[in-house]
């Protein structure tokens, strides 16, 4: 990059940037200002961009709601927690395999695993849906929580490139110790793979957290849903007046952010070391 | 010992194995089986050979849209993602101060649950009171009507789709850190201006990063589900409706499995071919730093 930027090229830039931001921010204004209003203005569709009126208190309303919004937020988290474990668990045991033991068959599988990454996950969607039915799993958060122990593909893939870059010294080095195979796994490479691990449960947390369509097939029983599927319900409940209530509606999405931006602030470090190579070096 | 490491090597890797059997596999097997049934979940499947597939392909006329609106929304929604998202790396990618912010604040809408973002296009693009067409007033742009005209109900769900354009900038950010300084030297020594510097130099290293992304937007686009089933319920005339919204109403609203799964193989199928071409392509446009152009 040209290290000497003019000032013309500045000012464009900046100019640029600033207009993009506004016209990105906005429609985050906009929430703010719909969630703020009162249930007149809503009734009446009349929302500005900047807020005139300031209800805060529909921040505590949505959890007096007849739809039970602290329970929602409630199955998230457990719905989220579950999966985050089990996909820390199954993938770091399966990439350890796949990245340092050596067994007949074991590129096979690697290609099967591989391979299975470009499988649309629509395709099993029905028959899953029937074996969860046959369970007894309907209504349950279990059909969204138990696949997670299973691992997938793509955090596998990561995992193995993460692990792979320890150098095999340490294992022989532990092996002399007397340390078996599965104590090189949990006491050499766990500790040294914490970062990686962190950033496998910040992408469980997003695939997850925000996931509707899930629960919208496993889900019936609203005191069941999670939040992404409660705030839909809450919008699709049309009152009396056969309007959505927009201003709870948005309340609701702010809730349904709010954890999404925390885990972005707080996990960005993580993430970014795994965008490299998530975006450039996993796929050489 | 190298009965024990591969012993453990099966320990290891089973919670994958089992999982493939019983979630992946197990189910494509049973998925392709009632893709040859008619099945409504209460009474036992009939049998019907590949009758699902030839209604599905010759007679079906609503499928047929399904799969034209995902193509128009998938390929434009992506071409003009990865076009905006490169123009905004590269401003970001400058050495000047703030960027960090700036990266942060665009970032933002990409963070948002695609529920949320539905929930607020559907006020955002209210025909006369939503924020989009009063902005376009503002220029004296008579704003269409969009979730309600069959026209612009993709556009709609195109613009939406921009909104989030944060996420892919920042993948192509960390590509670009990655490209060392040096050949930007070089070639300001040699007097490329910043376009040919973006040409020769940024684009071609940025290829694995565009690739990648391609190929999940590709695989992602043709998944639309939540959009749809939120903002527009497929409307107005089966404008917006995609093939996943197709295949769930199928499944689970007109309980229709076997259909249902003959769609889903459809879907699988056209998702194969399209990976496929891509990676074909490949080699004629993404550069690898370990290999040495023939030329």
């Amino acid at each position: 990059m040209n290290l000497n930027i003019r000032l013309p090229e500045k000012i464009t830039t900046y100019a640029i940037l600033t207009a993009l931001s506004a016209l990105l921010g906005a429609p985050l204004l906009y929430v703010f200002s719909i969630a703020l209003a009162s249930d007149e203005s809503t009734y009446l569709a009349k929302f500005t961009l900047i807020p005139h009126e300031f209800h805060f208190e529909n921040f505590i309303r949505i959890f007096q709601l007849d739809l039970n919004f602290s329970r929602f937020f409630l199955n998230s988290l457990t719905l989220v927690i579950f999966a985050m474990i089990g996909q820390i668990i199954s993938s770091s045991m399966v990439a350890y395999g796949f990245a340092r033991l050596r067994a007949p068959g074991k590129n096979f599988l690697f290609i099967v695993l591989l391979s299975t990454m470009m499988i649309p996950g629509e395709v099993t969607m029905i028959p899953s849906f029937i074996l969860f039915r046959y369970l007894g799993w309907i209504n349950t958060l279990l059909p969204l929580i138990v696949p997670n122990f299973f691992t997938n593909a793509f955090n596998v893939f990561l995992l193995r490139q993460f692990i792979s870059r320890i150098p095999a010294e340490l294992d022989e080095a532990a092996q002399i110790d007397g340390l078996g195979f599965f104590g090189i796994y949990s006491r050499i490479i766990l500790p040294l793979i914490k970062p990686a691990l962190i950033a496998i449960g910040i992408f469980t947390f997003t695939w997850n957290w925000g996931w509707f369509m899930g629960p919208l097939i496993y889900i019936n029983d609203f005191n069941k849903a999670p939040l992404a599927l409660g705030v839909q319900i809450l919008s699709a409940t049309s009152t009396s007046s056969q309007v959505p209530p927009w201003n709870m509606v948005m309340v609701g999405s702010m809730l349904l952010t709010l954890p999404m931006l925390l885990v972005y602030f707080f996990g960005q470090k993580y993430m970014d070391e795994f965008g490299v190579i998530g975006g450039s070096s996993a796929i050489k | 010992m190298k009965k024990r490491e591969a012993l453990w090597f099966y320990i290891m890797v089973s919670p994958w194995v089992i999982g493939f059997l019983v979630f992946t596999l197990g189910p494509m097997i049973y998925s392709l089986y009632l893709s040859l049934t008619n099945w409504d979940l209460f009474n036992p499947p009939k049998f019907i050979g590949i009758q699902n597939y030839i209604n599905l392909l010759t007679k079906d006329h609503i499928f047929w849209k399904t799969v034209g609106n995902t193509f128009y929304y998938g390929f434009i929604s992506m071409f003009l993602g990865m076009a905006a998202s490169l123009g905004i790396a590269v401003l970001l990618n400058k050495p000047l101060k703030g960027m960090r912010t700036y990266r942060t604040l665009l970032y933002i809408p990409a963070t948002v649950p695609v529920v949320a973002s539905s929930l607020l296009f559907i006020r955002l693009l209210a025909p006369d009171a939503g924020l989009v067409n009063r902005f376009l007033a503002l220029f004296g742009i008579n704003g269409p009507p969009w979730l309600l005209s069959p026209v612009w109900v993709k556009p709609a769900l195109i613009l939406m789709s921009l909104w989030g354009v944060g996420g892919g900038v920042t993948l192509l950010l960390a590509g670009m850190k990655g490209i060392p300084n040096e050949f930007y030297e070089a070639a300001a020594i040699d007097g490329a201006n910043s376009r040919q510097q973006f040409q020769y130099i940024t684009l071609p290293m940025l290829s694995p990063v565009i690739f990648f992304n391609l190929v999940m937007g590709l695989i992602g686009s043709l998944q639309t589900f939540t959009e749809v089933y939120i903002v527009t319920g497929g409307g107005p005339n089966n404008a917006s409706k995609m093939i996943v919204p197709y295949l769930f109403d199928n499944a689970f609203r007109w309980y229709k499995m076997g259909y249902a799964s003959a769609i889903a193989w459809v879907l699988f199928l056209i998702a194969l071919v399209f990976t496929a071409l891509v990676f074909r392509s490949s080699n004629m446009w993404v550069y690898y730093e370990s290999e040495v152009k023939k030329s």
